[in-house]
């Protein structure tokens, strides 16, 4: 128990007496020396003046494209506001400002309680005001008092492209968003903050951070005076230098109007994305001007989506390209030989059913090349019987489907990779058959992917394993965690087979080839069945110069066949980028 | 004992003194709800009011209980507060921190409650008499304790009351008796990186240790080396500050200071400091300050009480107020010398403690001797749970003061 004795030093004691003193003279000495000493000029402060802080917004930083033109840019615009402390006989005041500047009375009064925080901070009447406003306001200050205007940089968008998706956009901070950021120090009701795309996720990268302006106040709420040596002036946010070749995004927006569908261009070794095309789009204005209710309302119930980026968000089904996939398991285990050969009559009876090849005529007798070449379904409906849905499901996974690519933006989809339990569950034990296998082999049936998956794998195919994760952020390179175990032999028949589609007679991707000098053009076609209409047209593959490999993936939704409708865009992307490369080497063959 | 005749035995002057401030902050309360507008009812002088009557009821209870009770629970109470301060994280940030437990309509902040928790469990540790002052292990068991509610708090964040947690620790081993060489070992090197961006500080500091160590006459290897590791830590850390990128330092910084907010503290120091000094000696009356009243200040009921009362009353009372407060810490301190167990003789010392730092840190802020943390004023301020602790605090301090002979 409390056995232990006290014993305390006199030293001790009188050192802790010693620290006691010492603390109160100190602040009894400072509250001397301001209240008895300083006294005057303090006084005089609280008479005549009172010290306003006004926050002096920072720019965000730019966005650029990989040629370092502006994409994002600010701009500056006037603002209204009103330092409650200050803005007595409000309504009287409004009235005024209204029959000054024309801005409705109700405008005025709505800010005026979305933006208030506390009596000293600054709540926002009104923004974009034009020149002739704000003189009519200043002849008119001192009826005024207690109104402040300032700059606030405002987003702008001065390149040709569009690319709404990738940019995304920024919105005010509202009291929702203010409470879900939980950090009051960066952000003010009003501050601009990314709520989508790169300008989300590059958010406090882009961001800048604030500066203050000290005032002085008289008690008629005008400024008699500002503090410099306490200004703290605002550091902008960091550029961004993206990836995007703009010649490029503008060519394949251009191609795509009008229709449903995305266009996605990638270099297949870097992972930089040079195109990124969701179509329809909207203008990524649409959010820094005043677009009324009504517009929105109509933006989001348009049945064609505009606001959905269908390259990481969009999940469809990939149609034959997922054929490739297939290969993989095949040649590699020798499950079957590549000069085996089998009959195309058109059709194909399994169990109780009758599978069809897209060519009702038959493809006649095939080998390996020529049923990638001319996507005949036959072959790989036999194929595919030799491999397991474990095997098949696990090649796909390998190759990136099923998860996301970790593409640098804020928001992107899984898709479905459907394995035994999954089948199992949907459709119970007994309740599905082989016959499903069948439907996979050609990306059919249960399978999802998003373009963003086909591109990464696109340029896993071209690169034969060796590439980075996708991203928007120039100079950036992640490993892709991904790991391929294929044989050099594997990888290249699969090449082989690739560019035979594009440049074998009857192949499917024939329009894809520019016919530039030096360039090996390699790809695959998809007409992906879907409940939605006539089937989605699908381009996946890769053009070669040199030791440049530029990958491409299109996807029109609804268009028809891949080959007859996607793999033209794809051949504008080649010609565009190669043809502007080498300019001297560059002949047009007569296709 | 009953209570009776453990309420003769305690030491009258700070009851008296405990009361007139909390009557002073009452008054400072009223004035505000009086001349703001609003009503009453819904003022902080009436929650204060309020308040009150649990205040008393756990002054006695503290009071009362016996000192062994204090001494047998301490390791228990100290594993359930921390539990206490650790709650809130569970649920959503509360007016965006971690701080608030909520019972029915009233939050509570477990943390002030934790400020004297911890020194009663310094106190039964540093009291036990099997415990061997002379080693350094000792030392780090007291830190643990004390660093363990700290960190936990400064994450809520809350850097003022975890600044106060750890502040009993360094008073609390001195007044153990422990080898006061250990203390140097323990704070030498953070003087040394604070002091390294300063070089006359630094100076000072560097002779300053070679004085120690003369006195302290620690093994010449270990001296010597002691010596040159502190001082190479300072002259490396103003580089290794400067390696840092400007993010980074400015991470580092919010992170030792969550609450800083440039465009409100420093505007609230340059409001206060104007409130103080128009006050003069004889302040501008009763109700009749024009920044106070202006609304210039924000949280005037809390932190920056003293700027209304200081405003109004003037240097003059601002003057009385800390002669109040310094009466009452003596009383506390003149306690501790007094007592006859070690154990109770701690927590006194801790009390102390834990009085004077909240003291010092809020009036200096107010006058902008220290960047603004958020610490009230004792029995001064509004607010619930730091007035039912200070209560609490006051009751133990009184029940420790008096040497039975149980």
């Amino acid at each position: 128990m409390l056995k232990a004795e006290n014993i305390i030093h006199r030293g001790q004691i009188r050192v802790v007496k010693g620290i006691i003193s010492v603390t109160f003279f100190i602040l009894i000495a400072r509250y001397f020396y301001i209240q008895i000493v300083k006294h005057e000029v303090y006084h005089e402060k609280a008479e005549v003046n009172r010290i306003q802080a006004f926050s002096l917004p920072a720019p965000r930083g730019l966005i650029l494209d990989r040629d370092k033109n502006i994409l994002v840019d600010n701009y500056p615009t006037f603002v209204l506001s009103a330092i409650p402390q200050e803005f007595e006989n409000k309504q009287a005041k409004f009235d005024l400002i209204n029959e000054l500047t024309g801005i409705p009375f109700e405008v005025l009064e709505k800010n005026y309680t979305r933006y208030y925080r506390n009596r000293f901070v600054t709540a926002r009447l009104a923004k974009n005001l034009n020149f002739k406003q704000l003189s009519l306001l200043e002849e008119n200050k001192s009826s005024l008092a207690g109104i402040h205007y300032n700059k606030l940089p405002e987003r702008s968008y001065p390149s040709q492209i569009n690319g709404f998706h990738f940019l995304g956009y920024v919105r005010e901070v509202d009291r929702v968003k203010l409470k879900k950021l939980g950090d009051q120090t960066t952000y003010d009701l009003g501050d601009l903050t990314g709520w989508n795309g790169i300008e989300k996720y590059y958010e406090k990268y882009l961001t800048g951070q604030k500066g203050i302006d000290f005032f002085e106040v008289n008690v008629r709420g005008e400024i008699v005076g500002q503090l410099v040596d306490r200004i703290i002036q605002p550091i902008p946010g960091n550029d961004m230098r993206l990836t995007i070749n703009s010649e490029l995004q503008e060519a394949m927006e251009n191609s795509m109007s009008g229709k449903k569908g995305t266009v996605l261009v990638s270099n297949a070794k870097t992972g930089d994305i040079l195109a990124y095309v969701s179509s329809p789009g909207l203008s990524p204005q649409i959010f820094s001007g005043g677009t009324s209710h009504e517009q929105w309302k109509k933006i989001i119930k348009d049945p064609k989506t505009p606001l959905l980026d269908r390259n990481s968000s969009g999940l469809y089904p990939p149609g034959s390209i997922f054929k490739l996939i297939l290969l993989f398991p095949l040649i590699e285990e020798k499950k079957v030989l590549p000069n085996w050969e089998t009959f195309c009559s058109g059709s194909y009876s399994f169990g109780d059913r009758i599978f069809n090849c897209w060519k009702e005529e038959g493809h006649g007798i095939v080998n390996m090349e020529k049923a990638v070449a001319q996507s005949c379904n036959i072959y790989f409906f036999q194929a595919v019987q030799s491999v397991s849905l474990e095997k098949w499901a696990a090649t796909s996974i390998n190759f990136g489907f099923g998860t996301k690519t970790q593409i640098d933006l804020p928001e992107e989809k899984n898709g479905l990779i459907p394995n035994r339990n999954y089948l199992n569950k949907k459709y119970g034990k007994w309740g599905w058959s082989k016959g499903a296998m069948l439907n996979l082999a050609v990306g059919q049936g249960e399978i999802l992917v998003t373009p963003l998956q086909l591109l990464q794998f696109a340029n896993l195919t071209a690169t034969h394993g060796h590439t980075n994760r996708l991203h928007f952020n120039y100079g950036e390179f992640k490993q892709l965690n991904l790991s391929m175990n294929y044989s050099e032999n594997t990888w290249r028949l699969v090449d082989r087979f690739l560019i035979a589609t594009v440049s074998q007679s009857g192949g499917t991707g024939k329009l894809a080839d520019p016919h530039i000098n030096g360039l090996k053009v390699s790809g695959k076609t998809g007409t992906a069945q879907n409940p939605h209409g006539e089937p989605h047209a699908w381009f996946f593959g890769f053009g070669k110069y040199r030791e440049e490999i530029i990958s491409i993936v299109v996807l029109i939704e609804n268009g028809g066949h891949g080959g007859e409708v996607s793999a033209p865009i794809a051949r504008l992307a080649f010609d565009i980028y190669f043809s502007n490369k080498n300019i001297d080497l560059y002949t047009y063959g007569n296709n | 004992m009953g209570i009776i005749e453990k309420i003769k035995e305690a030491n009258y002057i700070i009851i008296g003194v405990t009361f007139l401030l909390f009557f002073i902050g009452l008054l400072a309360l009223l004035n505000i709800a009086i001349h703001q507008g609003g009503t009453i009812q819904s003022s902080s002088f009436l929650k204060q009011t309020l308040f009150v009557f649990p205040g008393i009821v756990l002054f006695f209870i503290t009071f009362y209980l016996p000192k062994s009770f204090y001494h047998k629970s301490a390791y228990l109470v100290y594993g359930a507060i921390v539990l206490a301060i650790l709650f809130p994280f569970i649920g959503q940030k509360i007016s965006g921190t971690y701080r608030w437990i909520d019972i029915g309509p009233i939050g509570i902040q477990p943390s002030e409650f934790a400020k004297w928790i911890v020194v009663l469990v310094l106190a039964r540790y540093l009291s036990d008499h099997n415990l061997d002052l002379k080693k350094f292990r000792t030392i780090i068991i007291s830190i643990i304790v004390a660093i363990v509610p700290t960190i936990i708090v400064l994450k809520q964040p809350d850097l003022g009351s975890a600044i106060i947690i750890l502040s009993t620790l360094i008073p609390m081993i001195y007044w153990s008796r422990v080898n006061p060489y250990f203390i140097f070992l323990l704070v030498g090197p953070l003087i040394s990186i604070l002091t390294a961006f300063h070089n006359v500080s630094f100076t000072i500091w560097g002779i300053t240790m070679i004085g120690i160590l003369y006195i302290a006459r620690p093994n010449i290897v270990h001296g010597v080396m002691t010596y040159f590791s502190f001082l190479l830590l300072g002259l490396l850390s103003p580089w290794i500050w400067s390696l840092l990128t400007l993010y980074q330092q400015k991470r580092i910084l919010t992170l030792l200071n969550p609450d800083l907010d440039p465009l409100g503290s420093a505007y609230q120091v340059i409001q206060s400091q104007t409130a103080i000094g128009s006050g003069g000696f004889f302040g501008k009356g009763w109700g009749n300050g024009t920044q106070t009243h202006l609304k210039f200040l924000p949280v005037q009921e809390s932190d920056f009480i003293i700027s209304v009362i200081g405003e109004e009353m003037g240097f003059g009372f601002i003057m009385v107020l800390f002669c109040l407060f310094a009466l009452l810490i003596f009383q506390i301190v003149k306690l501790a010398f007094e007592s006859n167990d070690r154990f109770s003789s701690l927590v006194l010392i801790g009390i102390g403690t834990i009085l004077l730092s909240h003291i010092f840190v809020n009036t200096a802020m107010a006058v902008g001797l220290i960047p603004v943390k958020g610490l009230p004023l004792p029995f001064i301020s509004a607010g619930g749970s730091f007035l039912l602790s200070c209560f609490m605090m006051i009751g133990l301090a009184l029940n420790m003061g008096i040497n039975s002979f149980e």
